[in-house]
């Protein structure tokens, strides 16, 4: 590992003055270390932000929504049972990510900026498209794990569980630098690599996620979170799919449907959601949705399995929200 | 006591062969089936669970000496490379740094038939190129990429299945595909004309990789000439057999020392090129020198179970099997043996014609190393789902045609009578503890929409009778203390808690009156820990030990206590005699400063019976037959293997072995980039060992009746059988419930899916 400069940030203040001379921020450390290990991320300079305890726990106003830290700990999330009860699918989404040390370590806000686990990615040895190399390994290799929607120059998919759950309950993020801030929806954080964009997330050099928030109406929306592995444990997901909707008088309103391991973004099915919208929820219903969720789909080589298993996990997660 | 030679057939790991053994003295014999033992067959917490769990016990990467450098091995990023040149000029340079060696500078070092330990060509992905020795293991490891290697790429061929293509580059002068070996009994071809009904099929097994929980490790210090190497190995002996080839010295100069160690699994069977680096730079630098494997280096060059390719062909007459082809191709990566996967189909099953062959074949990935049972988990796999496929197309219930060929007491491939052969008993007990009657051919409906049941089966056999050379000393000190000592090592199977029941047995104390040294080449010999062999083998010995040194203590106590030694027994830590007993450090506190020394040896297997363990085990699944995922809710594991010494430990071994198969199975699969050659998932986050939640519900029973002919314990090894039949009998349960077969290990929810889409 390439040596670096470690320091602590004491306050919000003082880690965006450590960010100004171009240091990487550090919270959980789950996925930065395991960068740096790999010789993919390779700081000058780390500030750990880790401390700053106004970006830590979360708050629910009645009315105002609801206001996560970006700072606290993914297992804090899923244990906290007035959250569970108010809005399970955040929990749903927790409970089947990493591990349950990983999800002590590591927080909200770095769950929402991890790099993809494309394998030819993480290993140094492959100088892909993503890395600024000419070409990606993927699409000629093994991708058994890779994209089979909106991918161009990289198959690697958005790893986050997290992710699509919130996105499915519209959260916006406030990402705050020491120039100041602004709020964008938790959706267009994401952007897929292509073109000129080698990159996964559009936050900025010197910027942090200073707050994750839920709007009171989202809230009220039935959610559900549906996850495929490759084993039951410390996998990250194949598919993952999580679903929201108003339901009123049986029939669906607002519907968010958003998968996560197909894409190089959280990928939203706006073509399925339009499907349902104000519908009843019933059988063919959800099966039009969950077709139309995947219309488009071009799997490469290993991964077609990933078309049926989205689909049938479209349909699961509508269904148990009808 | 007087020595004598004798010749001895040993089974290990599927191949008999002849060796000779001295042994001392006469065997006891076995324990009579109704003897009233208090120690063996006793549910015994281990010895050194505390030390264990509290992170007392030692382990090779624990071993810290002053002034001990570290190293850090550069590994070829091609799968076959010529190396023109290395500079390590700017590596040297690099403060900490004490030592580069690779193959322009290193000492000729004789290993695996070669004479260096750093090739010319480097024929794989991590193959080793150098090493660096430092202060520390960062800064070794930073050295690494201050090495510059010359590389002259090669042709190369990653995958088995193109390396036995005509056109694929050849990477041994004999081709790349070689003759493991070839069985045959009756008339196969004949008899499967002649079969009323014959199933072809061809299965595939990926690559398993070990991932012991400790990495291959060595520590190695020289004190003058004589060399002591700290290692994490299944064979202390093997260690020092492979460094006194490998650097010149007797075997009086060289000492190697396992105390604990974190698994192996089979790849752990002697010195390694990180072990011979150690040596090395330890005699040339002068100070004590530790090399580690990462987990990384581990999943490269530190051994594999080969992946197979099989075609099976078996036929059946008026409802049994009358005739099985098997032709098996192992990827034998750089490795120069090749494991028999037909081993299953020679001899598990009384079927009266039988041909079968298997192939080596070799391809720039990194050398095969016996991995728990090799071949027989893959061949198991294949044989098992075979016999499925055919009892489906003649409308027969799967264990019923396997108990038609389960019953002979005689082994096909010899003649011999089995010592003995309970197999029926196996399958009958586990069909009753996984309720088999509720199996239906065409499966049944599971515990939710869209989810399947099945159930399935598979056999097992494998040897485990052990046999000569294994010798052991017992100590017994005034105090009544016991000492064990024998060159065996604990794997992690909880041989030091079975080695202290087997003496406490035979002399009357508490198993925690006995300690148990072992991992030492200073001790009598003992055989690898592997090949199911270490109870079988070292155990008998222990008891013979134990005796010898009750007879001589009996003899002192007889003097002192002014009565015939033979009035005299041991029981309960006392010396009892007609209406008295006596603490033994009573009796012996009179003789200060004496030590008992008892001594035994393994003596021969009986020439006339054929040692072999059986069992079988039952899978009850359901599959998601819209995600393809398969939930294995019960395994029913029963297990034919003699006397068992201790049952919670041995529950243990079955439990792992079913883990380690459910893995197989199910998720654990090494994926090569076939462009490359490169490992994709090198780390245990990508390769996937099953997690406690992937883990069913797991029921272990013991035949439990002693093998009296085997030994004077009556009992056989346990560490393979239980891994060899659960890969098949999960296989067979997931055919059941869905109707449709995925021939190919894993079973992953993509090949599910994929098979339910072809039906």
């Amino acid at each position: 590992m390439k040596p670096f400069s470690y320091a602590r940030a004491t306050d919000l203040a003082d880690a965006f003055r450590h960010l100004r001379s171009g240091a990487v921020p550090l919270a959980g450390g789950t996925d930065l270390l395991g960068l740096m290990k790999a010789g993919i991320a390779a700081p000058e300079k780390v500030v750990d932000i880790s401390g700053i305890a106004e970006l830590r726990g979360w708050t629910r106003t009645r009315g105002k929504g609801l206001r996560i830290g970006p700072l606290t700990p993914l297992v804090d999330l899923e244990t906290a049972s007035d959250l569970g009860a108010q809005v399970p699918i955040i929990a749903e989404a927790l409970r089947p990510a990493a591990t349950p040390q990983l999800r002590t370590m590591g927080t909200a806000g770095g769950n929402l900026l991890q790099e993809n686990r494309c394998w030819y990615f993480r290993d140094e040895a492959f100088p892909c498209w993503r890395k600024g190399g000419t070409r990606c390994f993927a699409i000629d290799g093994d991708n058994r794990q890779h994209a089979i929607l909106g991918a161009e120059d990289c198959v690697a998919v958005a790893p986050s569980d997290l992710a699509p759950a919130l996105i499915a309950l519209d959260a916006e993020v406030t990402l705050q630098s020491g120039r100041g801030s602004r709020t964008i929806p938790l959706a267009a954080l994401y952007v897929a690599p292509q073109g000129k964009v080698r990159r996964e997330h559009q936050i900025r050099a010197g910027e942090l996620i200073t707050e994750i928030r839920i709007a009171e109406a989202a809230l009220g929306r039935s959610g559900a979170f549906e996850k495929a592995m490759e084993r039951r444990a410390w996998s990250f997901a194949t598919v993952s799919v999580a679903v929201s909707a108003r339901m009123k008088d049986g029939k669906a309103r607002d519907v968010r449907i958003v998968l996560g391991g197909v894409a190089p973004i959280p990928w939203r099915a706006r073509s399925a959601e339009a499907r349902v919208d104000g519908q009843v929820l019933d059988d063919a219903a959800c099966a039009a949705a969950a077709d139309a969720a995947l219309e488009g789909a071009a799997p490469l080589r290993d991964n077609g399995y990933k078309v049926p298993l989205a689909r049938e996990l479209v349909r699961r997660a509508l269904r148990r929200i009808a | 006591m007087t020595g004598r030679i004798v010749r001895n057939r040993v089974e290990f790991e599927g191949v008999v062969t002849e060796e000779l053994a001295l042994v001392d003295g006469t065997d006891l014999a076995s324990y009579a089936d109704d003897a009233a033992l208090t120690a063996i067959g006793k549910r015994t917490t281990r010895v050194d669970g505390p030390q264990r769990v509290t992170g007392q016990a030692r382990y090779t990467q624990d071993i810290a000496l002053p002034g001990m450098l570290h190293v850090r091995i550069l590994r070829s990023p091609y799968p076959r490379a010529r190396i023109r040149k290395v500079d390590a000029s700017r590596a040297l340079a690099l403060p900490g740094v004490r030592g580069v060696l690779h193959r322009f500078n290193a000492p000729k070092a004789a290993f695996r038939g070669e004479d260096t330990i750093f090739r010319e060509e480097v024929r794989f992905v991590g193959d080793e190129v150098a090493a660096i020795a430092a202060d520390d293991e960062a800064t070794a490891a930073d050295a690494l990429a201050l090495l510059s290697v010359d590389y002259e790429v090669l042709p190369y061929v990653v995958d088995l299945e193109d390396a036995i293509r005509d056109d694929a580059p050849r990477l041994d002068e004999k081709g790349n595909v070689t003759e493991g070996g070839s069985y045959a009994r009756g008339d196969a071809p004949r008899a499967l004309k002649a079969a009323g009904d014959v199933v072809e099929a061809t299965y595939r097994t990926a690559t398993q990789l070990h991932n012991s929980l400790e990495t291959h490790s060595a520590v190695a210090a020289w004190d003058g000439d004589d060399l002591t190497v700290w290692e994490s190995t299944q064979h202390v002996f093997g260690v020092r057999q492979g460094l006194k080839v490998a650097l010149g010295i007797p075997f009086a100069r060289i000492r190697v020392i396992c105390d604990y160690m974190g698994g192996g699994f089979g790849s752990k069977g002697g010195a390694g090129k990180y072990t011979i680096v150690a040596a090395l730079f330890a005699r040339q630098l002068g100070r004590p020198v530790r090399c580690v494997l990462t987990r990384h280096e581990e999943n490269l060059a530190a051994g594999n179970r080969s992946a197979t390719l099989q075609t099976v062909k078996i036929g059946a007459r008026r409802g049994r099997i009358t005739a099985i082809e098997h032709v098996s191709w192992s990827n034998s990566g750089q490795g120069k043996w090749v494991a028999n996967p037909t081993g299953p189909t020679n001899g598990l099953y009384d079927i009266p014609n039988v041909r079968t062959r298997s192939w080596r074949v070799v391809t720039n990935t990194g050398a095969l190393a016996a991995f728990r049972a090799p071949g027989y988990v893959e061949g198991t796999f294949a044989l098992e789902s075979a016999i499925d496929e055919l009892a489906e197309r003649i409308g027969v219930d799967p264990l019923a045609l396997r108990l038609r060929h389960a019953r002979r007491m005689t082994d096909p491939q010899t003649g011999k009578r089995y010592s003995l052969k309970r197999l029926v008993d196996c399958f009958e007990i586990g069909a009753r503890e996984i309720g088999w009657d509720r199996r239906r051919a065409e499966g049944v409906r599971g515990s939710a929409p869209h989810r399947r049941r099945g159930f399935g089966v598979a056999g097992q056999y494998w040897g485990g009778g052990g046999g000569p050379p294994a010798y052991a000393t017992v100590h017994l000190d005034p105090d009544g203390s016991v000492v064990v000592r024998a060159g065996t090592q604990d794997i992690g199977t909880g041989t030091r808690t079975i080695l202290a029941q087997i003496a406490a047995e035979e002399l009357g104390v508490a198993v925690d009156r006995v300690r148990v040294e072992i991992g030492d080449t200073s001790s009598p010999y003992g055989p690898i820990s592997a090949g199911s062999l270490t109870v079988a083998s070292v155990g008998p010995a222990i008891r013979l030990a134990a005796a010898d040194a009750r007879v001589q203590l009996l003899q002192a106590a007889a003097g002192l206590l002014e009565v015939r030694a033979s009035e005299l027994r041991l029981a309960g830590g006392n010396i009892v005699s007609a209406g008295a007993r006596t603490p033994i450090g009573d009796v012996l506190s009179k003789i200060d400063n004496y030590t008992v020394i008892g001594r035994g040896s393994r003596h021969p297997n009986p020439e006339a019976f054929s040692l072999k363990t059986f069992g079988a085990q039952f899978a009850e699944v359901e599959v998601d037959t819209r995600t393809g995922d398969v939930f294995v809710q019960h395994i029913v594991a029963v297990h034919d293997i003699g006397r068992i010494v201790n049952p919670l430990t041995a529950a243990s071994q079955v439990e792992g072995g079913v883990i380690q198969g459910l893995g197989f199975a199910l998720t654990e699969e090494r994926i090569l980039d076939r462009p490359t050659g490169r490992v994709l998932n090198a780390n245990l986050e990508g390769y996937k060992v099953p997690t406690i939640r992937d883990v069913p519900k797991i029921t272990v029973r013991f035949i439990d009746v002693p093998d009296r002919r085997a030994n004077n314990l009556g009992s056989k090894g346990l560490g393979e059988p239980p891994i060899i039949p659960t890969p098949a009998a999960i296989g067979n349960a997931v055919a059941n419930a869905i109707g449709v077969r995925v021939r190919t290990t894993p079973i992953t929810p993509a090949r599910v899916l994929e098979a339910l889409a072809l039906r």
